[in-house]
């Protein structure tokens, strides 16, 4: 983990001491201002994700979730529904998404890459045939930036993400509640002996991964004036992608949200770099995927260096 | 009467693993509970901690009736449990792993850090184990993670403390600190339930012992009563040979000769050691003291960085475990479940999994082949089994035993290394594993043996050689070995 | 235990293909013909190729999530060493093969050498393959105008019916089965996936893991290629986004199959039998002409209901004494619940279809019958087929509206149907489900013309009018073209534009859809074009991609303001992109920089009234669609035939025709003042 900050913190600098030579106005206040709100919504989603892969699943249908928690906070809002009720509606509807997964993975032994697999291909399915594409418009004028001003609907987003991440890498590193989710990530068996409510916390996991992937649709929603009912495509990788550069085992178990902090900087920042530093934007699939490729062989070459394997017993 | 359990049934599938079986505990005592694998002792304890529920039965505890239970119900009650596999939380550190099991209160309360560390230190001074409660838990190794599992049984306010098999990967030192902390529980009012194959640990430490059989309680009697012999043949249904057949066969060249072997990420520091045809060559040692690490490098699980390997006369050099099966290096390791057996895979696929390339040609399986050899090793280990193509998991514990060792020896091995090779098998089987051994010693395989139980190593080996941190400290033959002697080397006690 | 296991899932499947084939055989006219099951084949074997790929790697406990990018990838080197560096095609072949094979063998490096989660590495490779094909053609460029000998592979017949990829798919499923069951490899991978099931280790059993599951990743790579070189030859063209999404399909064919995905269980059978579910669903569905999203959610609900049975039935056993020997019985008593519930999770699937197809009918009639008496001349009922370039895009979400509108009015069968998202191997299917069908005309919105010509020949040849619309396919290879606004056109107009808001002179960006989307390449070069020749003031400073996501768009569009303060213009050329840029803009408070671009009146509305979107370009969306039906007609009527100069465009007014194009005129461009006029 210590490396992997380390890793992440050469990282930047490397970019930091090439912006700065090559183009200063990166660091702009107004910029790094307008990256952190593009990506709050994302943030969000990737906190949920931090909690599914602690706690030893992955859920990959978290795009479709957000389009379809996008969709539905428009379609509330469009009907005169007010901004708090709208968004505690979508809320319960990522909820109930979530506690679909949830229930799939934890009461009928699912593994979780499969139905949320088949979640995933469920849900855009479905909302292909019941929108056919179409977007939500018309939403009331007192949708955009929740009623607020620009600026403040900006600092609000912030806030709130803010909030939210706090609040979450609290309760993981000192509440029990967050500790149960490393120990059933660790080993679901031992923490089923030890009287810990797996089923539950898996259950409620994927609750909150839903709940908060359904916020993540409401905040992205409110800075635009229209819902776009393909939204989301992708999301899933990306924020796997920024949870896996923060360093957490894929296994379960291992990981922090101050990594996904990371990870999600670092994925935020490559496409405005890029054009920032002039590199043709062909280029930035390929420099993600050498990120994440990245991050694994240098956990490897730092656990070799540091000679600590994992084998035991004698 | 502390604990009682009346009547307890339970089935999986069509197996009847516990016909009602009564049981009961009183406070101040230790009750032993035997039988051979698959009798049921483990499903009775699984029964009382509720981590199984029962078909029938009901269980009373201090005389009131336990109802809805589940591992958290019966541990707020006091029932603490070691199973025989550590349930730790790898990723976590020990004080947490001790701390999640302990705590009371919920899941919505804000973690005490420096409490955790501080009752786990404590828990871990008491019985002895040097372990620092901030490590992680999945770098210790499996008994260092056993004692773990009793700290984090002694931690809870237990009125009742089970065990299961507890001493199996213990070393004597360990035991007897272990046993010290039974004595103290005792005293202090608890009761305790002990099951353990080691017969002869329970004359000591045991009030009542009760054998179990085929899912039924067969009789329960004073542990001064009984020796071991009549447990084993109320255990059995029969009487049974003497255990550890002792044969001297002649021995002959020298097979397996290492020199200076280092492998310094596995701990193993500059090992010299010989092993002749026929021989059986004993290492013992502390948990930790690098035996297994020794033969995983032999094996080439974790390769030497430095020294000489030769088997007979003619120097390899092991990068992986393919060399190590290409040099005639047989490994049949400890943790039987994980790295013995494939478990899913049937009988046949198991003894003929490491000879794949022998069986093939042009990459291609020669299944009749696979079936003829499969059924051989069956008949000449004696593997119970509903023949070969039923999955390994389904047979009994030593019989799985045999299917990995008949694995090994249908490479043909040269050297056969065997890690705690009757490790939580039954009596029958654990004489069965015996008389293979001297068969094939007899046929001239040089073998190394890793056991942690003394009398195994004194009752099988030519020679004993005992490490400690890595290092092979001394090489005794048997005649001059007796248990003290070896401990005190183990130790680093020397006289 | 093994045998008895998988026979279960395989029943429940056949069950599941059979029923597909019972219900299919009611509602799609000809999809029990012999060619409709070689079509299915064929449509099958690129997917195939990469189900089998992942099939061992599966049963090792692994994924490959790279396999749908490695085909992007070596598609490009593919082309790419053929056409720029003239290489001769066995060569170039060769040489995609090796970097299939190489791509593999990284995966397996990093997997094995660097013990790196498969999950996480090919997530990791399928970032850089795609990326890589990418960055190779610039997204821009595609490779076309192989010979016909190599197109053969992928589009010709053997003895006149049997595809001939289909030979080269047989080929490696035996190659596959051989290797899987009954060579010591398969084995290892067993041994490899049950053990790191129950967190063991094959290699303490003699299995030379790492071997093993390099041979696994790297003959993925090597299979990937081999798919790559058959979708190229398919669609006669190699693209950077081939196969893009496949490895998710491919995946759950595998699981569908009965492979655990914790490691261990899985068949090649079984493989071939969730490949075939999948598949026939699809075309099954095409044919009957009911709705395809119910392919996702059919299979999608089939997974988790064959995969959850499977884990009731195993969940007690983790419960008992390890060493009990209780596996046997409880197996047989939990067959029977299996079972059941398998078999309502499929009645419940057919129902699905059975109670869409009667809704469907049901919807229809009470229409058909008001319409056929409001228009007063009662044409001939056809069955004409539309197709849109991607279903899900809001543009030709408007057209339907148009095309329904002329159906109705006309009392023809419209089909609507298409790829969900731009993929021209998802075209060729369609075409195929719909000449199996026996539709009366076929009219396409090319995305890829080389790829679907040649299946379009064959719907003529069938006698099956073919026209083309929004964008033409080769001229020999249809009827007629609905020409309203030609990628020229639509090009040459928006560097118009760009030059009346700019008057004359400054700096403007584009934002495109992805960057392979091909249509919005055409555009590009058109631009490039029109102001090289005529506006050479105008100066094109960047292109920046927006995945046809608006709020992709917005940020692209954030960036770019702060990067290029002189620039004035943003055009965006993918409808999503238009708000998102304007928003940008409108939010950044900026009056100097105005946006342009191509999307629909609705979306744009605001931002047009607001002053910030100066202007949009569109063709009449309602109108293409209307007057693609009412071609249609004609040319099923037959109305339409060489030699008419104009036809009948109901409420458009007459048509002319141009040669073997029906013109509609010029693009239009909605403003401040006539954008209220549209409701689109």
């Amino acid at each position: 983990m210590r490396q992997r900050a380390t890793a992440i913190a050469i990282f930047w600098a490397v970019l930091v001491a090439v912006l700065a030579f090559r183009a200063p106005a990166f660091f702009e206040f107004a910029n790094l201002r307008d990256i952190a709100v593009v990506n709050a919504p994302a943030l969000l989603v990737a906190i949920g994700m931090t909690l599914v892969i602690l706690a030893g699943e992955i859920d990959v249908s978290v795009g479709s979730q957000f389009a379809v928690a996008s969709v539905v906070a428009g379609t509330l809002a469009k009907a005169g529904v007010p901004l708090p009720l709208t968004a505690l509606l979508t809320a319960l509807a990522g909820a109930c998404f979530g506690a679909l997964n949830g229930a799939l993975v934890s009461w009928l032994g699912v593994p979780s890459i499969v139905a949320t697999l088949a979640a995933m291909a469920f849900c855009r399915e479905l909302l292909r045939w019941v929108t056919q594409g179409a977007w939500v418009e018309g939403l009331p004028a007192d949708f955009q930036w929740m009623g607020l001003s620009q600026p403040h609907g900006e600092l609000a987003i912030l806030l709130l993400a803010a909030t939210i991440f706090a609040a979450f890498a609290w309760t993981l590193r000192h509440s029990q509640a967050g500790r149960a989710v490393y120990a059933v990530g660790s080993s679901r068996e031992s923490a089923r002996l030890a009287g810990l409510p797996v089923g539950g916390i898996t259950l409620a996991v994927f609750i909150l991964m839903g709940v908060l992937t359904a916020l993540a649709g409401v905040l992205d929603s409110v800075r635009f004036s229209q819902v776009q009912s393909s939204a989301g495509a992708g999301l899933e990788l990306k924020a796997i992608s920024a949870v896996v550069i923060g360093g957490a085992a894929i296994t379960g178990g291992r990981g922090t949200l101050w990594g996904t902090l990371l990870g999600a900087s670092v994925l935020a920042v490559i496409a405005p770099a890029l054009t920032f530093l002039g590199i043709n934007a062909f280029w930035e699939k390929a420099i993600q995927g050498a990120i994440i490729l990245g991050a694994i062989v240098l956990d490897r070459l730092s656990a070799r260096r540091s000679g600590s394997g994992d084998k035991h017993a004698g | 009467m502390l604990l009682e359990a009346q009547g307890i049934a339970k089935n999986y599938g069509g197996v009847r693993a516990l016909k009602g079986v009564s049981f009961d505990l009183r406070a101040g005592e230790v009750h032993a509970l035997v039988g051979e694998n698959g009798a049921g002792k483990s499903t009775l304890i699984k029964v009382l901690t509720g981590a199984v529920e029962p078909d029938a039965g009901s269980i009373f505890l201090g005389g009131e009736r336990i109802l809805n239970n589940s591992p958290h119900h019966s541990r707020s009650l006091g029932l603490a449990a070691v199973y025989q596999q550590p349930a730790i939380f790898p990723h976590l550190t020990v004080a947490e792993n001790i701390a999640l099991v302990n705590e009371t209160g919920g899941l919505a309360r804000k973690v005490n850090w420096a409490a955790r560390v501080e009752t786990a230190r404590e828990l871990l001074k008491a019985i002895g184990a040097d372990i620092d409660p901030e490590r992680e838990a999945g770098t210790l190794s499996m008994p260092e993670q056993q004692l773990v599992e009793i700290a984090k049984a002694l931690g809870a306010n237990v009125r009742v403390l089970i065990l299961d098999e507890p001493t199996a990967s213990l070393t004597e030192l360990e035991t007897e600190r272990l046993f010290t902390i039974v004595a103290r529980l005792r005293s202090q009012g608890a009761g305790i339930i002990y099951i353990s194959h080691r017969l002869e640990e329970l004359a000591r430490i045991a009030d009542r012992i009760t054998v179990l059989r085929d899912g039924e309680s067969i009789t329960t009697r004073q542990a001064t009563e009984t020796t071991p012999q009549q447990l084993v043949s109320l255990m059995a249904g029969r009487e049974l040979a003497t255990l550890l057949p002792k044969v001297t066969v002649p021995l002959g060249d020298v097979v397996l000769s290492v020199q200076g072997l280092s492998s310094v990420s596995a701990g193993v520091h500059g090992v010299d050691l010989e092993v002749r045809a026929g021989e059986i060559l004993g290492i013992a040692g502390l948990v930790g003291a690098g035996r297994t690490q020794l033969a995983e490098t032999l094996f080439g699980i974790t390769p030497a960085d430095a020294g000489k390997i030769r088997v007979k006369g003619s120097e390899v050099v092991v990068r992986n475990p393919e060399d190590a099966i290409a040099a005639g290096i047989a490994y049949v390791p400890e943790d039987r479940r994980r790295h013995g057996i494939v478990g899913d895979l049937p009988v046949r696929a198991n003894t003929t999994l490491a000879i794949l390339p022998q069986l093939s040609s042009r990459a291609l399986l020669d299944q009749e082949s696979e079936r003829e050899l499969a059924t051989e090793w069956v008949t000449r280990l004696g593997i119970k089994t509903d023949g070969i193509d039923a999955p390994a998991s389904s047979l009994s514990g030593g019989n799985q035993q045999k299917v990995a060792i008949s694995r090994w020896l249908a490479t043909e091995p040269k050297v056969l290394i065997l890690d705690e090779p009757t490790q939580g098998i039954d009596v029958g089987a654990k004489a069965e594993c015996h008389r293979i051994m001297c068969d094939m010693a007899a046929k001239g395989l040089a073998i190394v043996m890793i056991s942690s139980e003394l009398n195994e190593i004194l009752g099988m080996c030519d020679r004993v050689a005992v490490m400690r941190n890595g290092h092979i400290v001394a090489t005794v033959a048997r005649a001059e070995a007796t248990a003290e002697s070896l401990l005190a080397l183990a130790l680093g006690h020397t006289s | 235990m093994l045998v008895e296991n998988r026979a279960g899932r395989e029943r429940a499947l056949l069950l599941v293909v059979a029923l597909e084939l019972v219900i299919f055989a009611f509602t799609g006219p000809n999809f029990l013909s012999a060619a409709n099951g070689f079509e299915i084949v064929r449509l099958g074997v690129e997917l195939g190729l990469l189900a089998l790929a992942l099939t061992p790697i599966i049963i090792t406990g692994g994924i490959d999530l790279s396999v749908g990018s490695m085909m992007g990838l070596c598609a490009v080197v593919f082309g790419f060493l053929w056409r720029d560096l003239h290489f001769p095609l066995p060569l170039a072949a060769l040489a995609a093969l090796a970097t299939g094979t190489a791509g593999g063998a990284l995966n397996a490096a990093l997997i094995t050498r660097f013990s790196g989660a498969p999950l996480i590495v090919t997530l990791g490779t399928y970032s850089l393959f795609r990326g890589i094909a990418e960055g190779l053609t610039r997204g821009v460029d595609n490779f076309s105008q192989f010979p016909p000998g190599f197109l053969y592979f992928g589009q010709g017949y053997l003895g006149g019916i049997v595809p001939v990829q289909a030979l080269v798919f047989v080929a490696f499923v035996v190659l596959y089965w051989l290797l899987l069951h009954r060579s010591v490899f398969g084995r290892a991978f067993r041994a490899i996936g049950f053990s790191a099931a129950t967190n063991g280790d094959a290699r303490w059993s003699g299995i030379p893991v790492n071997r093993r599951l390099a041979l696994a990743y790297t003959l993925s790579g090597f299979t990937s290629a081999v798919a790559s070189l058959i979708y190229v030859a398919h669609l006669g063209q190699a693209r950077s986004d081939a196969a893009t999404g496949y490895e998710l399909l491919a995946i759950t064919a595998v699981v569908l199959g009965g492979a655990s995905i914790s490691g261990g269980r899985g068949s090649i059978w079984g493989t071939l039998l969730g490949l075939g579910a999948i598949v026939m669903l699809q075309n099954g569905l095409r044919v009957s002409a009911l709705p395809v999203e119910l392919a996702g959610i059919l299979t999608s609900a089939i997974l988790v209901g064959t995969i959850a049975v499977g884990h009731l039935r195993r969940r007690p056993k983790e419960a008992p004494d390890t060493a009990s020997p209780d596996t046997e019985s409880e197996e047989d008593q939990m067959k029977n619940s299996q079972l059941a519930v398998l078999s309502s999770v499929i009645i419940a699937g057919a129902l699905i279809v059975a109670g869409s197809n009667w809704w469907l009918v049901q919807s229809v009639r009470p229409v058909t019958p008001a319409t056929t008496v409001a228009a007063a001349p009662a044409f001939k009922r056809h069955t004409l087929a539309v197709m849109p370039k991607a279903k899900g895009d809001p543009y030709f979400v408007s057209c339907r509206l148009g095309a329904e509108a002329a159906a109705k009015e006309l009392g023809q069968d419209l089909i609507w149907d298409g790829p969900a998202d731009l993929d021209p191997a998802r075209q060729n299917e369609v075409v195929e489900a719909w000449i199996t069908r026996g539709v009366d005309t076929i009219a396409v919105a090319v995305v890829n013309a080389p790829g679907i010509s040649s299946v379009l020949r064959k719907a003529r040849a069938k006698g099956i009018k073919v026209l083309t619309w929004d964008a033409d396919a080769l001229p020999d290879a249809r009827d007629y073209f609905v020409n309203q606004a030609t990628p020229q056109g639509i090009g040459e107009t928006l560097a118009d534009e760009a030059n009346r808001i700019l008057g004359g002179e400054g700096d403007f960006a584009i934002i495109t859809g992805a960057l392979t989307a091909a249509n919005q390449n055409e555009w590009i070069q058109f631009i490039k074009a029109r102001i090289a020749a005529k506006y050479p003031k105008l100066h094109l400073i960047t292109i920046r991609p927006s995945d046809d996501d608006r709020n992709r768009a917005f940020s692209e569009a954030q960036t770019l303001m702060k990067v290029y303060p002189k620039m004035r213009l943003i055009m965006a050329i993918s409808a999503p992109a238009v708000p998102g840029a304007a928003e940008a803009v409108k939010q950044s408070g900026r009056q100097d920089v105005k946006v342009t671009g191509l999307s629909l009146p609705n979306m744009c509305k605001p931002y047009v009234m607001a002053g910030i979107a100066e202007s949009v370009v569109l063709w009449n969306t309602l109108d293409l669609g209307y007057l693609v039906v009412n071609a249609s007609r004609q040319a099923a009527d037959g109305t339409l035939k060489p030699g008419v100069t104009e036809i009948d465009g109901g409420r458009l007014g007459k048509i002319g025709i141009e040669g073997t194009q029906v013109v509609l005129g010029k693009p239009l461009i909605f403003t401040k003042a006539n954008i209220d006029k549209y409701n689109f």
